[in-house]
């Protein structure tokens, strides 16, 4: 059984959470600050923290520093501040993703689904996605269905493995210009725009709208299943 | 076989109607038998130009597969086979895919004028290999398809396919040119009104041959005017006698025949002791000149051709209307009168002399004792030296005087160079005359005999009577100058006192006059050291800067700069500067006075709005709190169906409230300053989607054409989706059902524009900037608006990026808002 802890000071979204997340099977601690929120994670460590990030003892982001002194569990931001700076630096001190609020529960059971997903032990199951008509099978390192033959380079595949082997999950530019390009090339986002746009081109039904490879503008890039 | 003739319709813009009044000729030469065939024409989709082809003789295309792609291009040989009498070629300019026979279609034409075909064809103004260049500056869009201009020149007719700027603009807005989706950063800029009226210039300077001089000056305006600012200026110059108001109308009627051209008068005071002018005259010319549409301006200065020159150079003047000298034949004879040194120096602005009824008839003898100039010392010297001994060859000559009577005329003559040349001839006059009496008037004759007391004494009284006369000589002339200097700076100080008085911004008009009137690059007024008024092109804000400070009071002062002041304009500037605190306080007073009528009609405002803003929180409020409560009661029970339909009552009004307080607490958030904007560089292709999803089913049916290889933007992500969310949720609010908005991208040096396009009933231009002021609507009547936040949000949010947001008619119907951001560069 998965163990959430939700740290926020606001009762009604707690209770909102609580029920929730109990309905869908996972064991719920809550906090209202974040001096509660580091203690409540120390002793019943739990598998995934939802933080907000104007608590009324500390920031949110001293949270998060403060659990990622010991621990990578992953850590969803919830959080009325809209502000782009506000999400690069939740996500820079070490928070997993980011939604604001107010939010849709299917979308953050979701990123609660993707971010645990990587959380398991290896021995993953044999990755096949489907991005509209296309099937894709990683290991085989073919792509079936739809019109017409897709072929894609050695890069594209590449990428495409990184994004598909983490659905759901947030993957900044930086994680996968190291993963796919190397170290010495975390600056050239314009090379992930473009490999981007040709794996839209070649896969996506609507390239224009994307459904599947998507862009989160200032944060990175995710694979929706 | 005679060459066939050639028939250019030259055109200012794509749109005029070049082809269409191509084929308009071609009809009229078959229904006079003429043996005619189009042998190509572009149609543009023009459904107008396409009816005109009808009934012609259309040659089919060669078609021409070029990389994969296949082009259509005219089919030389074909039409040399046809052989009509006349063939009909588009696009003179036109640059044909590689692997033709010639590289351009002006050498397919010449080949059919060789085979001793007429041609019809039809040029824009742009693809002019002179003025290329010219219009690449103008428009920012570089032109690759060029003729040379003597190909043009050698046509048999060129035609003019003229319309102004308006009407063309006007038929870009109903759509008759480009389709709206077409249209893109580059095209949009092209048809601005200041561009169009710009190339129609070009296109009729170009053909009334007179491109040539006319080039040379547009390419020097073109750094420091607008880009348009191809227009005459007519300076005239008044001397303040009755003959201005001829000069004034003749130089009015130069300037209207040069449609726009700028009028200005000038009036040279002189400040050398020569007076002449009638202040009232002055004033009355002012007024005409005034009337007429021109401005009044007044220069001091020694050298009246430079001071009139200098002002004419100042201000780009093209010509220069001077009247005629009014002096006699006599006084021309010695020195060459302004007019004709003006025109010597004038380079190369046009001057007219105009004659008039007062012309030589010579000036009223008012013309004062000079001072004391270089021109009456020289003339005291050769006095002198001519004089002195002709007296003594004379007196040698004549009948025999008495010393007496030798000495007294010596005397007299050394006076007579005082009052010519003061002092210096006056003391060469005196040592000279003395020494002459000496050597051949007093005994013992031819000899100098200096030695002697008395003699000594007659050479000392000679040089005290010669120092005091040129005294008396030079005050007065002194006295006179000053006199003069006094009248010119009342002069100077009256033209000030009206220029307060008349003009809109007093104080900028009065900080221009003094630097006008002193020749000066900047004046600029401080207020305990903070700049309130500059003109000029610097701006100076420390005294150590400046070339003069005058102080006003404790906290204001004036900086000049520019050249020295000399002590006698010192006091005329501080009259200036005490007449620029007395205007600075005036407009103070006058702005506050405008600050205080708003002020109680925002109280009036901000009643309706509280009303309208509650009302659009509490609609949506009361819906979800009303769906909520329903399903909550024990009472009733509800099937499925109704529960499902509370529950999306409960969500949409939820998501309604969610949208507006948003824009809310974003508009306070710009209002306050407090806006976070994180400006990185991102790709349109991804933000307009999302925007789109914001918008739920409707959002997806609004058709995006982005191309793959548009540059990143600098813009804040969450900024620029709210912007796009707005923008695209007006355009689907106005737009009809069968026409579904568009958005394209496109960029133009530096700028990327997003353009929303929709085919509603679009926004007269008038109202433009009213649509982008926040909470139009007032009250709480109207539930389908909204409080009109949307576009003031956008246009805050897009300026809060460094951007601009502006709207523009759709083609045929319906308005588009462009949003334009910088690129990041190097992409």
């Amino acid at each position: 059984m998965t163990r959430i802890l939700v740290v926020d000071d606001e009762p009604q979204i707690v209770r909102a959470l609580r029920i929730n997340l109990a309905a869908r099977h996972y064991d719920v601690d809550t906090a209202p600050d974040g001096a509660s929120a580091l203690r409540a994670a120390s002793h019943h460590h739990p598998d995934l923290v939802v933080l907000d990030l104007g608590l009324p003892d500390m920031e949110g982001t001293e949270v998060i520093r403060g659990l990622r002194g010991w621990t990578t569990i992953p850590i969803i931001v919830l959080s009325g501040r809209v502000d782009s700076r506000d999400k690069v630096r939740a996500l820079d001190a070490g928070a997993d993703d980011y939604i604001t609020k107010p939010f849709g529960v299917d979308e953050l059971l979701a990123r609660i689904r993707a971010v645990t997903r990587r959380a398991q032990p290896a021995g993953e199951p044999p990755p096949v996605a489907t991005i509209g008509r296309h099937a894709i099978d990683l290991a085989a390192r073919s792509v079936t269905g739809g019109e017409g033959l897709v072929r894609l380079s050695p890069t594209e595949w590449q990428l495409l493995e990184h994004l598909l082997r983490h659905p759901g999950k947030l993957l900044s530019q930086r994680a996968l210009l190291q993963g796919v390009w190397g170290p010495e090339y975390l600056t050239e986002t314009n090379y992930l725009r473009q490999y981007m746009a040709r794996l839209r081109r070649k896969l996506e039904t609507d390239p224009a709208h994307p459904r599947h490879l998507l862009t989160e503008p200032g944060m990175g890039y995710r694979f929706q299943p | 076989m005679a060459r066939g003739e050639l028939r250019i319709f030259l055109g200012a813009a794509p749109g005029v109607g070049k082809t269409y009044t191509m084929l308009e000729e071609a009809h009229r030469r078959v229904e006079r038998g003429t043996d005619v065939a189009v042998a190509f024409v572009e149609t543009h989709g023009r459904k107008h130009t396409h009816a005109m082809l009808a009934d012609l003789e259309v040659l089919p295309r060669r078609t021409v597969t070029y990389r994969g792609v296949e082009f259509t291009e005219m089919d030389l040989d074909a039409v040399l086979a046809r052989k009509p009498e006349v063939a009909v070629v588009d696009e003179f300019a036109h640059t044909n895919v590689p692997g033709s026979r010639n590289a351009k279609r002006w050498q397919d034409i010449q080949e059919l004028l060789n085979a001793g075909i007429d041609v019809l064809t039809t040029v824009n103004v742009q693809h002019l290999e002179s003025l290329n260049d010219v219009v690449a500056r103008i428009t920012g869009v570089e032109q690759r398809e060029t003729v040379p201009d003597a190909l043009v020149r050698a046509a048999e007719q060129v035609e003019l396919v003229d319309m102004t700027p308006e009407a063309l603009r006007r038929r870009m807005a109903h759509g008759n040119i480009y389709k709206p989706e077409k249209i893109d950063a580059a095209l949009g800029n092209y048809f601005r009104t200041g561009n169009l009226t710009a190339l129609r210039e070009l296109a009729l300077l170009w053909l009334a041959d007179k491109v040539e001089d006319q080039l040379g000056k547009y390419r020097a305006d073109h750094g420091i005017n607008a880009t348009w600012e191809t227009r005459e200026r007519v300076v005239v110059a008044l001397t303040g006698g009755p003959e201005g108001d001829t000069l004034i109308r003749r130089a009015a009627r130069i300037a209207a025949r040069d449609k726009g051209a700028d009028l200005m008068a000038v009036h040279v005071t002189r400040n050398d002791g020569l007076a002449g002018a009638d202040p009232a005259a002055l004033s009355r010319q002012r007024v005409l000149v005034e009337s007429l549409g021109g401005t009044y301006h007044q220069v001091v200065g020694a050298d009246v051709p430079r001071a009139l020159l200098d002002f004419a150079r100042a201000v780009n003047a093209t010509q220069i209307v001077l009247g005629v000298s009014s002096r006699g034949k006599l006084a021309q004879l010695f020195s060459a009168g302004v007019g004709v040194t003006t025109t010597a120096m004038s380079g190369s602005i046009d001057v007219h002399l105009v004659t008039h009824e007062r012309a030589a008839q010579g000036r009223r003898a008012q013309r004062l004792p000079a001072a004391l100039s270089r021109r009456r010392r020289i003339a005291g010297f050769a006095a002198t030296i001519a004089g002195l001994p002709a007296l003594t060859a004379l007196l040698h000559a004549g009948p025999s005087l008495s010393l007496t009577n030798d000495i007294l005329l010596f005397l007299a003559a050394v006076v007579g160079v005082s009052l010519i040349g003061g002092l210096w001839p006056a003391l060469l006059a005196a040592v000279a005359g003395s020494l002459l009496l000496n050597y051949f008037f007093t005994p013992p004759i031819g000899r100098f005999t200096i030695a002697e007391i008395d003699n000594l004494l007659a050479l000392a009284i000679f040089v005290i009577v010669a120092i005091a006369v040129s005294w008396v000589v030079d005050t007065a002339a002194r006295k006179t100058r000053q006199a003069a200097q006094a009248g010119a700076d009342a002069q100077t100080l009256a033209t000030v006192a009206g220029s307060v008085l008349r003009g809109e911004r007093p104080l900028i008009a009065l900080l221009d006059r003094l630097r006008e009137t002193f020749a000066l690059q900047s004046v600029t007024l401080l207020e305990d050291g903070v700049v309130v008024a500059n003109v000029g092109d610097t701006t100076c804000t420390v005294a150590a800067d400046a070339d003069a400070e005058v102080k006003v009071d404790d906290h204001l002062k004036v900086l000049l700069r520019g050249r020295p002041l000399e002590a006698s304009a010192r006091r005329i500037v501080e009259a200036f500067a005490a007449q620029a605190a007395v205007a600075l306080r005036q407009e103070r007073l006058s702005a506050e006075a405008a600050s205080a009528k708003p002020l109680a009609e925002a109280d009036r405002m901000r009643t309706a709005l509280l009303a309208a803003v509650s009302h659009d929180l509490r609609t949506p409020l009361a819906s979800a709190k009303a769906a909520v409560a329903s399903l909550r009661s024990a009472d009733v029970h509800f099937d499925d169906d109704d529960r499902s339909e509370l529950l999306a009552t409960a969500d949409e009004s939820l998501d309604r409230l969610d949208r507006l307080v948003a824009n809310l607490l974003d508009m306070s958030r710009l209002q306050a300053g407090a806006l976070g904007v994180t400006l990185i560089g991102i790709g349109v292709e991804d933000i307009v989607p999302r925007a789109l999803d914001d918008l739920g089913p409707d959002g997806r049916k609004v058709a995006v054409h982005i191309p793959d290889d548009i540059p990143l933007v600098h813009a804040d992500p969450g900024l620029l989706e709210r912007i796009v969310v707005n923008l695209t949720a007006n355009a689907l609010r106005y737009s009809p059902a069968e026409q579904l908005p568009v958005i394209t991208a496109s960029t133009l040096s530096g700028t990327l524009e997003l353009r929303i396009i929709d085919h509603g009933p679009g926004i007269p231009a008038d109202r433009w900037d009213d649509v982008f002021l926040p909470f139009q609507r007032l009250g709480d009547r109207d539930n389908h608006t909204g409080v009109g936040l949307g576009l003031a949000l956008s246009r805050g949010l897009t300026e809060a990026m460094g951007g601009t947001l502006t709207p523009e008619d759709t083609p045929g119907g319906g308005l588009t808002m462009i949003l334009a951001l910088p690129t990041v560069s190097g992409t």
